[in-house]
């Protein structure tokens, strides 16, 4: 894992990492997208961000 | 026209003009405020420019006062959907957000000393076996004993308060709650870090808004 110099670049990749595996889920909202198109939308407990996040957030249940 | 919800916030002032404020209530008698983005109906979730719309929001947002990051991915067509998806939710995060209405978060990204292999779908049978195996590579990672301790050392006496978190197989994050005005201080603790430790690679970023600590699955 190389960790370059704080840029314009790394700050939004920060940004967007934060937006799409942090903070709060409401129940009952999931998207699961690919390039442009929302593919499903699940009544499920979780928001599909990475299969990371889906397996942390399985085994927290 | 649909919302795209961004977080939760204790008033509306905290919310207008950045985004649309939408009431939740619950049995709260005060209720609450959510930010909105107002998207087409026809626009996925998925468009890179709404994503970086609502992350430039949420940055605006945080600037004005500190709120609940709601993940990306929760969007209403209408106040009453909103209201009728957050109200249990209302009465927990009032409290949360009276008891840090001064605070901020931060995060420590840190590089594992020894990155676990991401497994390989092809070397399991099964997809459960699969998940398994990718769940445990991403709870082993671990920092550098010496570094760890100095974060703790340098680092968590300024937090309010700290959790260390797994969320890969190459990285290991602690996440920092700390008062708005220790933020420039941890900062150069950060620095400091940097050149007490050139070899090991970190990030540390942020202000953030409440996530880890307003994240149920994290108490």
């Amino acid at each position: 894992m190389t960790m370059p110099e704080p840029t314009d670049d790394l700050s939004l990749l920060e940004t967007l990492d934060h937006l799409l595996d942090r903070g709060v889920v409401i129940s009952g909202e999931a998207v699961i997208s690919i390039g442009d198109v929302d593919l499903l939308y699940l009544g499920l407990n979780i928001v599909l961000a990475n299969v990371d996040a889906i397996i942390r957030t399985a085994n927290r249940r | 026209m649909k919302y795209v919800i961004v977080g939760v916030h204790l008033r509306r002032e905290d919310v207008e003009p950045l985004a649309v404020p939408l009431p939740c209530r619950g049995s709260d008698p005060e209720g609450l405020w959510l930010s909105g983005i107002e998207v087409p109906d026809d626009q996925p979730l998925s468009d890179r420019d709404l994503l970086i719309r609502t992350a430039t929001a949420r940055a605006a947002l945080l600037e004005r006062a500190t709120f609940i990051a709601i993940r990306y991915g929760f969007a209403a067509h209408s106040e009453r959907e909103v209201a009728t998806k957050t109200a249990p939710h209302v009465d927990r995060w009032r409290k949360l957000l009276e008891a840090y209405r001064g605070e901020v978060e931060m995060t420590l990204k840190i590089a594992a000393a020894h990155p676990m292999a991401r497994p390989v779908r092809g070397d399991f049978s099964s997809g459960t076996e699969y998940l398994t195996a990718l769940h445990a590579a991403s709870t082993s990672a671990e920092a550098d004993p010496l570094f760890r301790a100095a974060v703790d050392e340098a680092l968590r006496p300024l937090a309010v308060s700290s959790r260390w978190i797994h969320r890969d197989n190459s990285s290991i994050e602690l996440a920092i709650l700390l008062p708005r005005e220790k933020v420039e201080e941890l900062r150069v603790a950060g620095e400091s870090l940097k050149q007490a430790f050139p070899r090991v690679p970190f990030l540390l970023s942020g202000p953030w808004p409440l996530e880890v600590f307003a994240d149920a699955d994290h108490e």
